[in-house]
């Protein structure tokens, strides 16, 4: 008879139990949970703009996770974000400032230096086998030191009204870089659920032997998704660089840790293999909405850092106390 | 047991540099500098060479380190190999010291070169020699005693990238081989080799601690507060090594019991534990500690404690790691977490310990760095954790497990401050020492993963 059973198609209550036990599931309701009880405390928390306002402190951190989410599901990770954010920051205000460069331009050169930069560290990942963790631990060295070399502690002011746009202009009642975000979050998530490169990084994270025997294009999908880092860390600073009307080189230091942690919080396997964008946009916003209620609360912004270190752990650990009982039962 | 002539070799050589530095007929000059000793008494009255380098010591360091060398190569024939590269260390050493001596020499436009004693000459012939060592057939395995064996560990790879550095960054300018300056390079970077040696050990399981730069900020200002609240030093000392037992103890448990990966924990802890230190210190510095209480201060024989430290305690790990029950059993857990099992190991046990002990390394480390300058700054050195995976990293430990030492792990963070401080030396704007730093970070990992690749084929 329990074959019947699992040719039945699943009730509705069964589907909507899977819906809600899913890693994303489980990260909603507790973002629910977080949302109501912070705007229970604060009045100025649950308006909308507030909430349009964190959008906009939250993009940068989140285009960077985006394509983090696919290089981890691949088994990788990519440390250099924040340092490419750095580097292009600094070649942003040199390129515009220093050598007079029309700023058109110097957005599109700096975009390609991002990917340029995202496609050296695919190159030593993929040909000659460097692990992902040391060698990008190497360049987050190696291109924050050049763009502390190029910059020389100098900082470039004085951008035009229009370039503000990008990180202090609305479109169509929204943050700019929010609906940037929007975009490239919804354009990455199908990327990832319903086509074969999506699919393929799946394949190379749960077995990258096995994907590489069975055809699968294991080096370009690599180089495709570190260069895409590359790419999204370096519109991240153009962003920045907007937002706060100046270059620094140490812009966007540990950026790669607060990705990462929104990756992880969504419920992206650190081993590869499982993820999804959602989860890291849900994650993402949690550490957002987070580190903004309880600053409303009155809580000091270093504290709300310890709140959402146990976060952290204590999610992965309800999550993994439900998996665990779903696949035992 | 026979005793083949190549292996006495080394002996002979460490021995004859020893008689020739006291005896043969050298004058050394106290007014001058040892480095003059390479003089013989001819014009002697007016020599304005002036070197700041402490040079006549290395022609001491080359022959101790070739002594022991060949020492140890006859008590152990079977590493007559790293015994020729100990040998030509030495060499480089005593060569190096020839070197610094002609350029200053030159610089002054003497005219000693022809009245130079008989003990340079043997000195340099030695030296010659001891470099030729390496290169020289062996009877036994000919194949494998060519020169590029000297790469063949990272250890003895990082070993020869560092007498490079020493080499031209000295030749350029000697004032970077004075002795003040070697230490300070040993010194500044003493902590985190302390800290690299816990890293190694968990990164040897298999597993990572992103959060070891936050602890030794916490557990360096836990032991200062200690100290400015009239606790006797020696709690102030030990304190931080339990409280980092601790820590290490709930990371362990996380990690191994909740089965939560490594990295996931430790990037949690890292904002945790970065949160209590700001908020505790609340961007105070820790200042006013006892005298007694500068741990790193102190200079037991002309060397200062953290040196000390660092070697000791890599010295102590490295020989533990390598022959203890335990020190296999973190290799097995990391070669092969599933195979150790079967072994008959507990993984989860075993991850509980390595993170404990990373602990109370951090905790050392962290009392090092509390107690080296007077005050305590509240937050750590930026991406401090970053410097301590770098070293482990660069030393050789292999991030997949299961491979690497903590003497590799110490070289490196030798290698690191070295680079730092020789850049400065060379005249490198300091904007651009990051980037260096970072090329020859990049440099040695694909050094170690070519060699690697090229002993699979």
């Amino acid at each position: 008879m329990s074959s019947d059973a699992q040719i039945r198609a699943p009730s509705p209550i069964q589907r909507l139990r899977t819906v809600l036990f899913s890693q994303e599931g489980i990260l909603f309701l507790i973002l629910v949970v977080v949302v109501a009880v912070l705007a229970g405390r604060s009045d100025a928390f649950f308006t909308p703009r507030n909430l349009l306002n964190q959008g906009r402190l939250m993009s940068e951190v989140g285009l960077v996770a985006l394509p983090m989410t696919f290089i981890i599901i691949t088994g990788g990770i990519d440390l250099s974000v924040g340092s490419i954010l750095g580097l292009c920051a600094v070649l942003l205000g040199v390129l515009w400032g220093g050598l007079g460069l029309p700023l058109g331009l110097v957005l599109v050169l700096v975009l390609l230096v991002g990917v340029l930069a995202g496609l050296f560290n695919a190159l030593l990942i993929v040909r000659v086998g460097v692990p992902p963790l040391i060698m990008t631990l190497a360049t987050l060295a190696l291109y924050r030191g050049l763009a502390q070399g190029i910059s020389e502690a100098r900082s470039v002011t004085g951008y035009p009204e229009w370039f503000f746009r990008f990180g202090q202009g609305n479109v169509a009642g929204l943050p700019t870089q929010l609906g940037l975000f929007i975009v490239m979050a919804i354009l990455a998530a199908v990327v990832l659920r319903s086509t074969t490169l999506g699919r393929t990084l799946y394949a190379i994270g749960n077995n990258p032997v096995g994907a590489r025997f069975s055809g699968l294009p294991v080096g370009r999908n690599l180089a495709l998704i570190y260069a895409f880092s590359g790419l999204m860390a370096a519109l991240a600073a153009i962003i920045f660089v907007s937002r706060v009307t100046t270059t620094r080189s140490d812009m966007g230091s540990g950026l790669e840790l607060d990705a990462i942690a929104a990756v992880v919080l969504g419920g992206t396997s650190i081993f590869g293999g499982k993820g999804s964008i959602l989860g890291t946009v849900i994650g993402l916003v949690l550490i957002q909405l987070l580190k903004n209620g309880l600053a409303l609360m009155g809580v000091t912004s270093d504290a709300t850092i310890i709140v959402i270190g146990t976060m952290l752990i204590l999610a992965i650990l309800v999550n993994n106390f439900i998996q665990n009982r779903r696949a035992g039962i | 047991m026979r005793v083949s002539p190549l292996s006495v070799l080394p002996v002979v050589l460490g021995a004859g540099l020893f008689v020739a530095y006291w005896f043969l007929p050298f004058v050394t000059q106290p007014e001058l500098g040892p480095s003059t000793a390479a003089f013989v008494s001819a014009d002697r009255d007016n020599n304005v060479l002036e070197l700041e380098t402490d040079g006549a010591q290395l022609i001491l360091f080359g022959a101790a380190v070739t002594l022991i060398a060949g020492v140890w190569g006859l008590t152990n024939a079977q590493h007559s190999r790293a015994v020729a590269a100990v040998t030509a260390v030495g060499g480089v050493l005593v060569l190096e010291y020839f070197a610094v001596f002609f350029l200053s020499y030159r610089r002054d436009e003497g005219t000693y070169l022809a009245a130079m004693g008989v003990g340079f000459w043997i000195m340099l012939a030695l030296g010659a020699v001891m470099v030729l060592q390496l290169a020289l057939p062996r009877p036994q395995v000919p194949a494998e005693y060519r020169l590029s064996t000297l790469l063949a560990n990272q250890e003895s790879a990082i070993v020869v990238a560092l007498v490079v550095l020493f080499v031209t960054i000295g030749l350029s300018n000697p004032r970077f081989l004075a002795e003040r300056n070697l230490l300070d390079i040993l010194q500044g970077n003493a902590y985190v080799a302390v800290a690299a040696i816990g890293m190694s050990m968990v990164i040897i399981t298999g597993n990572i601690d992103i959060s070891v730069g936050s602890l030794i900020g916490l557990l360096a200002i836990i032991s200062g507060r200690l100290a400015v609240g009239d606790a006797p030093v020696v709690v102030a000392w030990t304190v931080p090594l339990t409280v980092g037992a601790g820590v290490g103890a709930l990371i362990g448990w996380l990690v191994a019991y909740l089965k939560i990966p490594s990295i996931v924990v430790t990037l949690g802890m890292l904002s945790i534990l970065k949160g209590v230190l700001i908020i505790w210190t609340s961007g105070q510095r820790v200042t006013g500690m006892p005298e007694a209480y500068y741990l790193a201060q102190w200079r037991p024989l002309g060397i200062p404690t953290p040196i000390l430290f660092m070697v000791g305690l890599t010295l102590l790990a490295a020989l533990w790691l390598r022959y203890s029950g335990l020190g296999r059993a973190f290799y097995a857990l990391g070669g092969n977490a599933e195979a150790a099992r079967l072994s008959g190991f507990s993984g989860t046990r075993l991850t509980m310990q390595v993170f404990i002990l990373n602990g109370v390394f951090a905790g050392i480390a962290a009392v090092l760095y509390a107690t080296q300058l007077n005050v305590i700054q509240p937050t750590p050195p930026t991406s401090l954790e970053l410097f301590v995976i770098t070293s482990a990293v660069v030393g050789g430990v292999s991030i997949l497990g299961g491979k690497g030492t903590v003497i590799g792990a110490m070289l490196a963070a030798i290698l690191l401050n070295t680079i730092r401080s020789g850049m400065i030396f060379v005249n490198v704007s300091p904007f651009w020492i990051q980037a260096v730093q970072g090329l020859l970070i990049l440099v040695t990992v694909l050094i170690d993963l070519v060699r690697r690749n090229r002993q699979m084929l």
